[in-house]
């Protein structure tokens, strides 16, 4: 749009045009040229007074004759024919007969005429690079044709005479004139009737022509052997039994091949197999470690699989740790694991692996190895208060009344949900370091004054007094 | 030296538990002997005798004949000979720290010192934990902090053993 009129002036200028143009000529301008006259006056390229007409004529095809009925007619019988029962009847003997009612209706669907005006060769930049013809695969564009059997789920290792026949079998291949084993006899060269009889009973004339061409065979025999070149044996070369090794198949399926580099699987009860084998977990686990993993810790523990599977466990410090080595770093997860049975049994594992996965398992097995019990007051809260560092790490425990809960940092604070103590109030007031953390707590818990020990030591008799006043039960 | 010795006689208590002495001199004065005297009623010490440089023959408590008289010539020789206890290969005397030294008197009257053995800090002494206790001088004598509140009395904080 013009700057220099406005879209409101040109409103102004439109509406006052219209005016006086009604009523000189009602009919003659449909309601559709107004519109587009109207969205015209907004454009700001110039108006053209007429259509635009190409500079240089073009030529139509039918002045040319191009388009001629007769002729389109008679290039499509050239060029796109129909198919001749003959080629039909072919075509049965190649494709099935769901093909060949789909290449029929292919046909009946293109019209040829259709292809001689419209079908064109493309030239233009996104032409697809071939003419696809589909008779041949092409690996980049097409799917891989997998027309191949399956392996034969039967086939097995050979034995030893099927190795040896299948050995020969290869072996034939290159063997060319006559072996020894198939040489003539004495018997090849007598007349018919004397074949089937012992050579006692031959006539003498016929024995004796019998041997004389018998030697002068085997003597040729020898000749031709001997006079045979080393390299000239047409036997397997150094391709063929290198390919031999490598190709050949070990297994009774007539060195079929396959699409798939997938072997069946062995079946589950594999024959001569079976029963060999025992399985070595116990039948008391009633299949909770059917891989073995607890058999280790149940005979060091005397605890069950159930029991084992039954303890609380928390993987409460991980980190990953590296050993630097002239060859780089070798790094490994580095996983601390607490496990209680919630009861006053409390045990803190570590261990590292390259897999975080087995430092997992290996820190929680050594967990559950090391629990000791935990001394609780009241299976509550602990005896006293208690500190004990580590390191830089110090770690102070008070015991607390009853429904004080946990308020302990949250690595003590799972592993007093482990142990079962359920008031406590701790503090870190140093390091705060997790590995030292934890180890310092569980010292702590481990290491709790015993009151009853103490008052053995200084001679004197105690008496807890929460649990003589209300006959003990004060919680 | 007044409360002096008594600080000194915590550290030497302390160190020779833990060096699992069987027996150990202390100066032999009357604070001091009070004050093991109130250690040896918690049970916290095994006997106390008193002796010379020598250790006595039979730390029982009582002077034997062959100990010699106290005299002004030999007074300032005299030891008190304190037997240590262990129980279970472990000192029953595990800590003895001062709480009053020459330049800081801390005294606790009663009220304070129920909240005290209760478990409740109040101003410099620290409320008593399992298995600790608490030395008093009173007007009574060296007593045990429950001691002294049997007896309805406070005093100067001494020190705190456990």
């Amino acid at each position: 749009m013009s700057i220099a009129r406005p879209a409101a002036r040109r409103l102004v200028c439109l509406s006052a045009a219209a005016a006086p143009g009604a009523a000189a000529a009602p009919a003659t301008r449909a309601p559709c040229q107004q519109a587009a006259v109207f969205a015209h006056q907004f454009h700001s390229s110039p108006q053209l007074s007429a259509r635009r007409r190409p500079r240089f004529a073009n030529v139509r095809a039918a002045d040319m004759g191009l388009m001629d009925d007769k002729q389109i007619d008679q290039f499509t019988k050239e060029k796109f024919p129909k198919y001749t029962p003959e080629e039909i009847e072919h075509l049965r003997t190649k494709y099935s007969p769901e093909q060949i009612a789909a290449l029929e209706a292919g046909e009946a669907a293109i019209d040829p005429r259709d292809l001689t005006v419209q079908g064109r060769l493309r030239v233009d930049p996104y032409t697809m690079p071939y003419i696809d013809d589909f008779a041949e695969t092409q690996p980049i564009i097409d799917k891989r044709a997998r027309n191949k059997e399956a392996p034969d789920p039967h086939a097995r290792f050979m034995n030893m005479d099927e190795f040896t026949e299948d050995l020969i079998r290869w072996a034939d291949k290159f063997q060319t004139g006559e072996v020894t084993g198939t040489l003539k006899t004495l018997a090849d060269f007598v007349p018919e009737q004397y074949k089937k009889t012992p050579e006692g009973q031959w006539p003498g004339d016929v024995r004796e022509a019998a041997h004389k061409s018998f030697q002068l065979y085997l003597e040729a025999e020898v000749s031709k052997q001997a006079g045979k070149d080393a390299d000239d044996t047409a036997g397997p070369t150094d391709a063929d039994i290198l390919q031999y090794i490598l190709e050949r198949s070990a297994m009774t399926d007539g060195n079929r091949t396959t699409d798939t580099s997938l072997a069946h699987g062995l079946p589950s009860k594999v024959p001569g197999v079976a029963g060999l084998y025992k399985n070595a977990i116990d039948p008391e686990d009633k299949g909770l470690d059917d891989i073995g993993v607890y058999q280790d810790l149940k005979r060091r523990t005397g605890l069950s699989v159930a029991e084992i599977l039954g303890l609380q466990s928390k993987k409460i410090v991980h980190r990953f740790v590296a050993n630097q080595t002239r060859l780089g770093k070798v790094r490994k997860a580095s996983v601390m694991f607490v496990v209680g049975n919630g009861n006053g049994w409390l045990g803190i594992g570590e261990a590292k692996s390259t897999e975080p996965g087995i430092a997992a398992l290996k820190a929680r097995l050594m967990a559950i190895r090391t629990m000791q019990p935990i001394r609780r007051y009241e299976n509550r809260t602990i005896y006293g208060s208690v500190t004990s560092k580590v390191s830089g790490t110090v770690v102070k425990m008070e015991a607390r009344p009853p429904g004080f809960g946990l308020r302990v940092p949250h690595r003590i604070f799972e592993m007093c949900r482990a142990a079962g103590i359920y008031d406590l109030a701790a503090r870190i007031p140093r390091s705060r370091n997790p590995m030292n953390t934890v180890k310092a707590a569980y010292w702590a818990l481990t290491h709790q004054p015993d009151p009853d020990e103490i008052a053995m030591g200084r001679g004197k008799k105690l008496v807890d007094v929460r649990k003589v006043y209300y006959g003990g039960d004060v919680y | 030296m007044g409360i002096l010795s008594i600080v000194n006689a915590c550290s030497h208590l302390q160190n020779a538990s833990r060096a699992r002495f069987g027996l150990t001199s202390i100066p032999s004065t009357k604070y001091n002997l009070r004050l093991v005297l109130a250690m040896h009623r918690a049970g916290l010490v095994s006997s106390v005798t008193r002796g010379g440089p020598r250790p006595p023959e039979e730390p029982s408590g009582t002077p034997s004949e062959a100990d010699e008289a106290v005299t002004s010539a030999n007074v300032a020789t005299r030891r008190l000979w304190v037997g240590l206890k262990y129980w279970n290969n472990e000192p029953v005397l595990r800590k003895m720290t001062p709480v009053s030294k020459p330049s800081r008197l801390v005294t606790a009257t009663v009220p304070e010192l129920e909240k005290v053995a209760r478990g409740f800090h109040i101003g410099q002494v620290k409320g008593l934990t399992l298995g600790e206790t608490l030395f008093l001088s009173t007007d009574r004598g060296i007593l045990e902090v429950r001691e002294a509140l049997a007896r309805k009395t406070g005093g100067l904080v001494l020190c705190r053993v456990s």
